[in-house]
C-alpha cells in the first residue's frame, strides 16, 4: 500500500466514525414548523428518509426504507445530508419526513441541560421537547451509546468490570477521549460526580477514531471513550465497563418522524424493525460498510431479506 | 459580535487565564518550544542540503522535489500516520512540523546560492580559493539574505501549524482552539487563534529587524 492510499484509507475511517451520537448543539429555542398536526396522517404520497453523515445512520436510513417498502409504502432515501444541525431543520421544514435518531443525542440537542438517562423517561422528555409537527416513535432494541472501555489486560490487572471499579485506582489511570469529554457530564465530570473517579491524566484525542483506539491498543491510555457499535471493541477483545448508576444516557435508536406521514402502516413497519434489530447486528452491518466497503443500501436490503422483512 | 470581542478581551487579560498548567503563559512556552525545536531540526537538515546542491549544482532536481513532497503532505494526515506507527509521543508532531519546514529552507538556500554571480565565484577560484573557501567565504555570505528569508518563512509556517500538537493530546496554543471547538467555547477558540497570530507576527517582525540589522551595510 503506498502512502497516498494509506492516507486515503485513514481519511475514510475518520469520516465514517459515528460522530453524531457525541454531538450536541447550542440550539435551544425551536418554534413549531408549519406542518399539519395529527389526525390526518398519511404515507400515501411516500416517505422521504434523511440520514446524517456517518455510516451507521445511513445503514439505518436504508433499513427504514426496506421496512417501509415491505409494508407497501413508497420511500425515497436522501443519504449523507450532514450533521444534526442540518438534518433536523430539514425535517422541520418538510424536506424530509423521517430520520433515524438516537434518544440521548437528540434530547441533548433539544434540551442541552437535560440529565434524564433512563430510556423510558427519555422517551417522555423527547416527546415534551419536540416542536409541534414532529414526534418520536417507540425506540428500538439497538443502541449506540458512549462507553468507557479498557483492554483485557488492564481489566485483569486492576480487576475492572464496571465504572465503579475505577475508583479503586484513583490517580493511577489515564483516560483518552475527545476534548469535549473533559468538560461533559457523560465524561470526566460525571465520572467524578457519580462514581467518584479521578484520573491521573486526561489525554485529549479523537471521538472513537484512529487516535483514541491506537492509544488504547498501545497502552498510552488505560481507559478510552468509545461507542457501543464500534466493531473494533470486539475485534480487539476490549472490555466495556458497565454503568450500574446510569451515568450514560440511553441512546436507543428511535425514529424521528413528521406527524403528517406517521400513519399506522408506517408505525407498525418501523416498530417491527425496531424490535428485530439488535446492537450486535447493527455493529455487524456497520462493519460490512466500513471494513468490507460494501454499499449501505445493499447491506440494509440483505439484512431485511435475511430476516424476513421483505420477500 | 461586540459581546464576543468584549469576552475575548476579558479572556486574554484575566490573570487566572495566564496562570497554571492550562494557563496562557505555560501554553505559550510549549508552543514556542515545539516551534523552535522543529525549525532548528529542519534547519539542520535543510541548510546543509541547500548549500550542498547550490554549491555543486548537482542533485538539485531531486532534492527540491523531495523537499517539496514534504510541503504537499497533508500535515494532519502525516501526524496520524506517524502516530499509528509510534504511539502517543511527540514524534508525530515533530516529524510533521519538520517535514513542513524543510522545503522552504532548502529551496530558499538553493535559490540564494544560485543567485550568486558566477563571475564572482570564478574570480574567487582564480584567486586560488579552495571549494570550501568559496562556499563559506563568498557564496554563503552573498546568499545569506535569501537563506534568512527561508528560515523566517519556515518558522512562521511552523508556528501557525504547531497547533496540531493539541490534536494528539499535547499542549501549545492549539489546546485552546481544539478544546474550545469541542466544548463550543467560541471565546477560547478565538483567544487561541489570536495568540497564534500574534506570536507569528511578533516572531516575523523580530526576525525581519534582525535581518535588516545584519545586512544594514548592503544594498539590495
Amino acid at each position: 500500500m503506498n502512502r497516498r492510499t494509506l492516507l486515503g484509507a485513514l481519511a475514510g475511517t475518520a469520516v465514517a466514525v459515528p460522530v453524531l451520537s457525541a454531538c450536541s448543539s447550542g440550539v435551544t429555542s425551536l418554534d413549531g414548523g408549519g406542518s399539519a398536526g395529527g389526525g390526518n396522517a398519511s404515507s400515501k404520497n411516500g416517505v422521504t428518509i434523511g440520514t446524517a453523515n456517518f455510516t451507521e445512520n445511513q445503514v439505518l436510513g436504508y433499513l427504514y426504507a426496506a421496512a417501509l417498502e415491505a409494508a407497501g409504502v413508497k420511500t425515497k432515501v436522501r443519504p449523507n445530508l450532514g450533521t444534526r444541525e442540518i438534518v433536523f431543520p430539514a425535517l422541520k421544514s418538510g424536506d424530509i419526513d423521517l430520520l433515524p435518531e438516537y434518544q440521548g443525542a437528540l434530547l441533548t440537542y433539544l434540551e442541552p441541560k437535560s440529565k434524564v438517562s433512563e430510556e423510558g423517561a427519555m422517551q417522555n422528555a423527547l416527546t415534551l421537547a419536540l416542536p409541534a409537527g414532529l414526534q418520536v416513535l417507540p425506540y428500538g432494541t439497538a443502541e449506540d451509546s458512549d462507553t468507557f472501555a479498557v483492554t483485557r489486560e488492564t481489566a485483569r490487572k486492576y480487576g475492572l468490570t464496571s465504572l465503579a471499579d475505577l475508583k479503586k485506582q484513583n490517580g493511577r489511570l489515564t483516560i483518552g477521549a475527545a476534548a469535549e469529554v473533559k468538560t461533559r457530564q457523560v465524561g470526566v465530570v460525571g465520572l467524578k460526580d457519580v462514581y467518584g473517579v479521578e484520573f491521573k491524566e486526561f489525554k485529549s484525542l479523537d471521538s472513537d477514531g484512529p487516535l483514541v483506539k491506537g492509544a488504547l491498543k498501545k497502552g498510552d491510555v488505560d481507559v478510552a471513550n468509545l461507542f457501543t457499535t464500534d466493531t473494533d471493541i470486539k475485534a480487539n477483545d476490549w472490555v466495556v465497563l458497565t454503568d450500574p448508576l446510569n451515568l450514560i444516557p440511553s441512546q436507543h435508536i428511535v425514529p424521528l418522524i413528521a406527524d403528517r406521514v406517521a400513519d399506522p402502516t408506517v408505525r407498525k413497519a418501523l416498530a417491527r424493525l425496531g424490535n428485530l434489530l439488535t446492537t450486535a447486528q447493527l455493529t455487524e452491518l456497520n462493519r460490512q460498510v466500513d471494513k468490507d466497503k460494501k454499499d449501505p443500501e445493499d447491506v440494509a436490503n440483505a439484512y431485511a431479506k435475511q430476516h424476513g422483512l421483505t420477500k | 459580535m461586540f459581546e464576543l470581542f468584549k469576552n475575548l478581551g476579558k479572556w486574554l487579560t484575566s490573570g487566572a487565564q495566564w496562570a497554571g498548567s492550562d494557563g496562557i503563559a505555560h501554553r505559550l512556552t510549549e508552543h514556542l518550544q515545539y516551534s523552535l525545536i522543529a525549525t532548528l531540526v529542519a534547519a539542520a537538515i535543510g541548510l546543509p542540503l541547500g548549500l550542498l546542491i547550490g554549491h555543486t549544482g548537482r542533485g538539485a532536481f531531486l532534492a527540491i522535489n523531495l523537499a517539496s513532497f514534504g510541503r504537499a503532505l497533508p500535515t494532519v494526515g502525516l501526524v496520524v500516520l506517524v502516530f499509528l506507527a509510534s504511539g502517543l509521543s511527540m514524534w508525530p508532531v515533530y516529524i510533521a512540523l519538520v517535514a513542513l519546514a524543510v522545503p522552504s529552507i532548502v529551496t530558499n538556500t538553493y535559490a540564494g546560492m544560485t543567485a550568486v554571480d558566477p563571475d564572482i565565484k570564478d574570480a574567487a577560484r582564480g584567486q586560488g580559493m579552495r571549494g570550501h573557501q568559496v562556499l563559506f567565504q563568498v557564496e554563503l555570505p552573498l546568499a545569506l539574505p535569501l537563506i534568512m528569508t527561508g528560515l523566517r518563512l519556515a518558522l512562521i509556517q511552523v508556528v501557525a501549524t504547531a497547533t496540531i500538537a493539541a490534536y494528539v493530546s499535547f499542549g501549545g496554543l492549539g489546546r485552546y482552539v481544539f478544546d474550545g471547538l469541542a466544548q463550543r467555547d467560541l471565546v477560547q477558540v478565538l483567544g487561541g487563534a489570536v495568540l497564534v497570530a500574534v506570536v507569528a507576527i511578533v516572531l516575523d517582525l523580530g526576525l525581519a529587524t534582525l535581518q535588516r540589522f545584519l545586512f544594514r551595510h548592503r544594498t539590495a
